[in-house]
């Protein structure tokens, strides 16, 4: 598993990760949009980013940390978070 | 070659009847077996000694399937032993048949319970495997009074035709993750269900069948491995009947 401080620009990757799952480009996303309202990801889409995000940062997220992700800045508090344990 | 050799099947009720009989007709195909029983442990540790006999291996979990927890550890505690889980077959269900007027709401309950909420519990504790793996095979165990609906079993009849409508809509809302969902609807099949029936009520319900015999477990088993194969990969949403023509 890697260290939070080795995960080097996990912000940009993730943000382009969810970009290109939202059909949208990085530049149109702000840190603290939310999943339903502002980017039009659904929660079959979420799982993708989810399953996307384990396999790039070999992680697991569990699945009750799931319905909790509602926003990019969720997702990198929770990779930072998962990543340092 | 089965294409269901090395894939593992996670079979609830597996320990009699329908459920015993596809344990042993994946196991015969190839398949690693977990099956959940709810009672007899001594059932269970059989059926494991025989389920292995095909080359397989095979765990037996004692599990409520009204109990969300239990459902997700069964999910686990399958991935833990075996790393992958790619079909799984929502078998167990009870009936307390009785007429409405003199049901009881604790009746009514417990077969939604079981038949109903453990077919959710089960899926929803799988789903989310199956939707990052791309990859599963859903079938669930209806039955024709589900279709058609029979005498003394407004409680059954609801749970099994709920199940059919779970199975449609699930089966739209997952097959583009590569997932299939199908249901099964047996008729009167030689089982403790049926056997425990008294020779004449058994002789009238033939009336009832086109074919004029009950069926089989080992008819029923087939038609699910079928299913999860690759023999099945355009279908979902399907709702197959194994009655022998009974609700025609």
């Amino acid at each position: 598993m890697p260290e939070v401080s080795n995960l080097g620009d996990y912000r940009s990757e993730i943000k382009k990760l969810v970009a290109d799952i939202a059909e949208k480009s990085p530049e149109e996303i702000k840190d603290d949009a939310t999943f339903g309202e502002d980017l039009g990801i659904d929660s079959m889409m979420a799982l993708e980013i989810v399953a996307s995000i384990e396999k790039k940062y070999k992680i697991i997220i569990p699945e009750n940390e799931i319905p909790n992700i509602r926003s990019l800045q969720n997702v990198y508090d929770l990779v930072a978070k998962l990543a340092m344990k | 070659m089965s294409d269901l050799r090395g894939k593992t099947v996670i079979i609830t009720g597996g320990s009699r009847g329908i459920g015993k009989a596809c344990c042993l007709e994946f196991a015969k195909q190839g398949a690693n077996v977990v099956f959940t029983f709810n009672k007899s442990q001594k059932e269970a540790d059989d059926l494991v000694v025989e389920i292995k006999k095909f080359g397989v291996d095979c765990l037996s979990l004692q599990t409520d399937v009204r109990d969300y927890d239990q459902c997700y550890a069964v999910v686990q505690k399958t991935l833990e032993h075996f790393k992958q889980v790619e079909i799984l077959v929502n078998n167990a269900g009870i009936k307390k048949d009785k007429a409405l007027f003199m049901m009881l709401a604790e009746e009514w309950k417990d077969v939604i319970e079981t038949n109903l909420y453990g077919t959710f519990n089960m899926t929803k504790a799988a789903i989310i495997t199956f939707l990052k793996q791309k990859k599963g095979c859903i079938i669930n165990m209806s039955s024709v009074s589900g279709i058609v609906g029979l005498v003394g079993q407004t409680n059954y009849s609801a749970s099994k035709a709920g199940i059919i409508g779970f199975s449609k809509a699930l089966a739209k809302e997952v097959a583009a993750y590569g997932i299939r969902v199908n249901v099964v609807c047996p008729g009167f099949i030689e089982t403790d269900m049926v056997g425990s029936l008294r020779e004449d009520l058994k002789k009238e319900i033939l009336k009832l069948v086109p074919l004029k015999r009950l069926g089989t477990p080992e008819e029923v088993a087939l038609i699910c491995t079928f299913l999860a194969s690759e023999k099945a990969s355009y279908l979902t949403g399907e709702v197959i009947r194994v009655d022998g023509g009974l609700a025609i």
